[in-house]
């Protein structure tokens, strides 16, 4: 004979089932999850292979690792006119594989020797599948920790963010009145004020470590206009006629809230916070870009490093600083946002294909 | 003169579950000026009849075979653009819960308009507003309701006007499905009364479709009744009331209560509809019919409409039932 | 129904104060302030620095400060930039504002109609090969990465192409002998475009009523032939002629930033509109439209599209109550000085009184716009026009 607990459970077992198949359905959902599975891969990946020693710390750590990366050069002079007929620019001397004499101080060498340089960045090679920066670090390793990073980020904030909004919402929607009303001056509030400078403010005065931000990100997203679409969300579920059958047979306030409100708020929230990961991830490479975070390794760090040291100018010379932080941000951030359309599709039966 | 003939008419939805077969082999006639009913319980395939003589099926529904003849015309096998020709102006339809055929922020009349402006390009506005307000008059609307929005009207009077807008572009059939279905009894009186008004006035084919077996009675001339996509029993209205041979059909007169006569205690049906999904060729009433005899049990009896009397037809492996 | 609009407008004044007030006291918690350079000049005695903070009352106590301020602002002192003395904080305001409503302005309008076109073509085309692919494609547009892409752009169209500028929005040299300043050939650009838009909505409104289609597409493409040709007439008379030169100069520079901030902006408004509008598909007017024997380019337009419009134009409208915050991260990558850059500079300077006064416009701003949205969402839904005035 089974309880009552045990068919409730095997019914949200079966309703989880075909949430699933629903989601696998949708194209769209299923590409984003396999861009994130793909990151959550690389996020993995690190760890595993610094562990099992297949990767030796000291020269693969995306901090503080070095790697030396001697290369032959030639020495050349670089003429003061262009174009001439070996080079077409003055960009082109000294080429990617020659030194301009005139840079060498502490060397006798003559025009036409070569000589071996440690140089960094260096290119992508077999040691370093992406190349490394300009202090000697592996890039490839250097994405991995960011999508640590990005994950660690956007999940706290995300979750932070939507409790807090959820939470609010939904106390707004039932006791109404004064409550409501400061509830919802206090999301005006938050809306009126320009999110990025607010940003900069904020860590002008605190130094802002992945967990700071977070806690930040998620304050601010949650307290925001989420509020107001989660209450009118919470509304129309107030107005079913289950709640007030669920109020006659004696539900206290707070029961009517978690087994009836909650589950029909919840998806939405769940929405929200895929759509708030990217939102955070997107925060956190815009603030490490313009070099305002003290966050050890980032996507956004990547990036303000290679344009404060003038590699995005070199165009695509020095592509492996500029091409995979930016790609990694856009597939990400893009990736979850499918996630969040695929779950769309599962909740809201008019998007299906279907 | 046959305004409409259907042939052999097969249609199914594509789910996740697998194929549904929601309307087998179907084929009934429609003359000129007569008016045809279609009744059954929900899910029996007749919005699927419906939607499939204008070609409205959702997209995962596909004719699969038979003919849908229209004033001589194979509408089966027309293209997008020729059946959008026939499409209103030469078939028109009432849809069940007609509340929401209307778009809320185009008015009344508006949408009237682009009905008749794709089928009468020429027509100057004015010609097309007198037009408008006639049809207004037939069914009992006021004037100014053509500047209205809809949600501006109650649930008869949009009825009302989605009757006026079938009949914009003068079609030759209108199906009418379950127009009254969502309204109160006095309205739906009224409304039926404007129906019959407007097809003896204009002469119309009509299809009127409802699960509501008392309506199709004052409705109908021939009708024919529908069960898990299939017809089983069809012919002309008094004929099949006064002699119902399918035992469906017995237990839809008899679940019916009457002001009449002495109190009788209704029968109703045990069980469900069954389902359409890779169904076999016999009588799917079988399993709930309440007098088997050894054929319906064993089933080994394919469906085939046998002729009983002139005009009526039922299905040959229920007309031995009890 | 007045009782309510009172009560509204009273939280809102309050709200509006404590945002003053949260301002104020965010800026205060930046440590430091202007004028601490002033200590690091060897040539000024240490009382220098003191003098000037007394004379700008830096040296009260905040709670008194914020008292003060707010007491100014109802009087309508903003006070004196403190980097940029003697400007007041409106002078600088009035000259940023102008650059940056032009370029997001133009943004705007163009990101949110080819957003809505393609989205309302995705919807439409729901399950196809192609849908699935620009789907995505939009998807990716939409959260690139800004900064990377804003750069890339520069670098590549820039400096490798060398067809457009880097940054800034004149070439100084062009304008060393121009007559007027830069604001003023603002100003008239502003101008051009606020009428030309009005003209263009107007036409829409009055050809609502022509019966026949195909004229009132004929009358909508002439009216903007005839506007086009006004234009260019307008602009070739009198002192615009003058401006003309100058002008073009500012919409060369503009070309690039444009370009950058629609590829990110159209792809939110598609992907909202595809989504409005595959639930709007599936509503039963949209089968009585087909059986109407409607063309499937009219239904998608007129019936599907038209209710889709509303959550649009309410995104539409809240993105112009953040423009200036979105226009930041822009003016900073492209060196184009408009209000971003002026929040930006203010903040980092701490230029209270320039960043208080920005903030406040912002909020005043979004407000407004607030307000501008309730309106036109009750234009837009029918059903809403009617409960309001009853």
């Amino acid at each position: 004979m089974k309880s009552q607990k045990d068919i409730a459970k095997e019914i949200r077992r079966k309703a989880i089932k075909k949430n699933w198949q629903l989601f696998r359905r949708s194209k769209l959902g299923m590409i984003g999850l396999y861009i994130v599975i793909f990151f959550l891969f690389l996020t993995i990946l690190q760890p595993i292979l610094f562990i099992t020693g297949v990767w030796n710390k000291g020269v693969y750590d995306p901090v503080v690792g070095y790697s030396e990366q001697f290369q032959e050069f030639l020495v050349v002079e670089c003429p003061k006119e262009y174009p001439t007929d070996k080079y077409d620019e003055r960009s082109d001397c000294p080429g990617r594989t020659e030194v301009n004499i005139r840079t060498l101080f502490y060397s006798d060498a003559e025009v036409g020797e070569t000589i071996i340089q440690n140089l960094q960045p260096a290119p992508p090679s077999r040691k370093h599948i992406l190349g490394t920066d300009s202090l000697g670090r592996d890039v490839f390793s250097q994405i991995m920790e960011g999508s640590q990073v990005a994950f660690v980020l956007g999940l706290l904030s995300a979750t932070l963010g939507v409790g807090i909004s959820t939470i609010l919402g939904t106390i707004a929607a039932f006791f109404g009145g004064r409550i409501d009303s400061y509830l919802m001056r206090q999301s005006d509030l938050i809306l009126m004020l320009p999110t990025l400078p607010l940003l900069f403010i904020i860590s002008a005065f605190a130094e802002l470590k992945i967990w700071h931000l977070a806690v930040v990100l998620g304050t601010i997203g949650g307290l925001g206009g989420s509020v107001i679409t989660i209450k009118s969300q919470a509304l129309q579920v107030k107005v079913k006629p289950f709640v007030d059958s669920a109020r006659i047979t004696g539900g206290s306030r707070m029961n009517i809230l978690f087994s009836h409100v909650l589950p029909n708020v919840a998806p939405l929230a769940l929405l929200f916070m895929v759509f708030s990961v990217t939102g955070a991830i997107a925060s956190e490479s815009v603030l490490s870009f313009l070099g305002l975070l003290n966050i050890d390794m980032s996507w956004g760090l990547m990036i303000y490093l290679a344009q404060v040291e003038g590699f995005i100018f070199s165009g695509m010379k020095f592509w492996w600083l500029i091409l995979p932080a930016g790609l990694s941000v856009t597939f990400l951030t893009g990736g979850f946002y499918l996630v969040g359309r695929g779950l769309d599709e599962v909740f809201n039966p008019r998007l299906r294909d279907r | 003169m046959n305004i409409l003939e259907v042939k052999n008419l097969n249609m199914s939805y594509k789910t996740i579950d697998g194929e549904v077969e929601a309307v087998k082999d179907v084929s009934f006639s429609v003359k000129e000026g007569e008016s045809f009913g279609l009744v059954g319980e929900s899910g029996c395939g007749k919005t699927s009849v419906a939607m499939s003589l204008l070609q409205l099926q959702a997209d995962n529904g596909k004719i699969t075979n038979g003919e849908i003849v229209f004033d001589g015309i194979d509408i089966v096998g027309l293209n997008e653009s020729e059946l959008r020709e026939v499409r209103w102006s030469g078939i028109s339809i009432v849809f069940q819960g007609a509340m929401n055929s209307w778009n809320p922020v185009v008015k009344i009349g508006e949408q009237i308009r682009e009905a008749m402006r794709e089928h009468y390009p020429d027509k100057t506005k004015d010609e097309n507003t007198k037009k408008i307000l006639e049809l207004f008059n037939i069914v009992g609307l006021d004037e100014t309701i053509i500047d209205r929005f809809p949600h501006e009207l109650s649930g008869g009077m949009k009825q009302r006007a989605v009757i006026a807008l079938a009949l914009s572009c003068d079609p030759k059939l209108i199906i009418a499905d379950e127009p009254t279905t969502a309204l109160d009894v006095v309205i739906q009186d009224q409304i039926l009364n404007e129906i019959r008004k407007v097809q003896e006035v204009l002469g119309l084919s009509l299809i009127y479709i409802s699960h509501d077996i008392a309506v199709i009675a004052e409705m109908t001339d021939n009708m024919a009744v529908m069960y898990a996509g299939s017809i089983v029993e069809m012919g002309n209205t008094n004929k099949v009331f006064s002699n119902p041979q399918h035992s469906y059909t017995r237990m839809l007169l008899e679940s019916t209560p009457s002001i009449v006569g002495p109190k009788k205690k209704l029968r109703s049906l045990d069980g469900e509809p069954p389902s359409l999904i890779n169904t076999d060729p016999y009588c799917l009433f079988s399993y709930r019919c309440p007098n088997p005899d050894d054929n319906c049990k064993n089933r080994n009896l394919e469906m085939q409409l046998i002729k009983i009397e002139e005009d009526h037809y039922a299905d040959k492996c229920c007309v031995n039932c009890g | 129904m007045y009782k309510y609009i009172f009560k509204r407008v009273y939280q809102l004044i309050i709200v509006f104060f404590l945002f003053l007030i949260t301002s104020y006291v965010l800026f205060d918690s930046i440590p430091g302030n202007a004028f601490q350079n002033l200590l690091l000049n060897p040539d000024l005695p240490p009382e220098a620095y003191e003098q000037v903070i007394k004379l700008y009352g830096l040296d009260k106590p905040l709670s008194e400060r914020v008292f003060l301020y707010v007491q100014n602002f109802l009087q309508g002192d903003f006070g004196y930039s403190y980097k940029h003395y003697p400007k007041t904080p409106i002078e600088l305001i009035s000259q940023r504002l102008p650059r940056t409503l032009m370029l997001f302005a133009m943004v705007n309008i163009i990101a949110f109609y080819t957003g809505f076109l393609i989205g309302k073509i995705l919807a439409w085309r729901r399950g196809s090969k192609s849908e699935t692919w620009i789907t995505v494609t939009s998807v990716f547009s939409y959260t690139i990465f800004y900064p990377w892409f804003a750069l890339m752009m520069l670098w590549f169209f820039g400096y490798k192409l060398d067809w457009l500028p880097i940054g800034k929005f004149l070439y100084p040299e062009k304008w060393y002998d121009a007559p007027f300043d830069s604001d003023v050939v603002f100003v008239s650009m502003i101008q051009f475009t606020a009428i030309v838009s009005i003209i263009q909505i107007l036409v829409y409104i009055y050809t609502r009523n022509i019966e026949s289609l195909s004229m009132r597409r004929n009358a909508r493409f002439g009216s903007f032939i005839i506007i086009t040709l006004a234009s260019l007439f307008y602009w070739n008379t009198g002192e615009l002629l003058i401006q003309k030169p100058y002008a073009m100069d500012i919409a060369y520079h503009m070309i690039l930033p444009i370009f950058t901030v629609t590829v990110v902006a159209f792809a939110g408004t598609a992907l909202l509109t595809r989504t409005t509008m595959m639930e709007v598909m599936k509503d039963d007017f949209i089968l009585t439209a087909r059986a109407k024997g409607l063309s499937q380019k009219r239904i998608r337009d007129r019936h599907a599209a038209r209710n889709a419009l509303l959550p649009v134009v309410t995104s539409f409208i809240f993105t112009i109550v953040t423009i200036i915050d979105g226009s930041v991260l822009t003016e900073t990558i492209f060196s184009w000085p408009g209000m971003g850059q002026l929040i930006l500079q203010s903040v980092l300077e701490e230029d209270i009184p320039v960043a208080m006064a920005s903030f406040s416009f912002i909020g005043i701003f979004a407000l407004v716009a607030h307000f501008i949205a309730d309106i036109s969402y009750a234009y837009l839904d029918p059903r809403i026009r009617i409960q309001s005035q009853g």
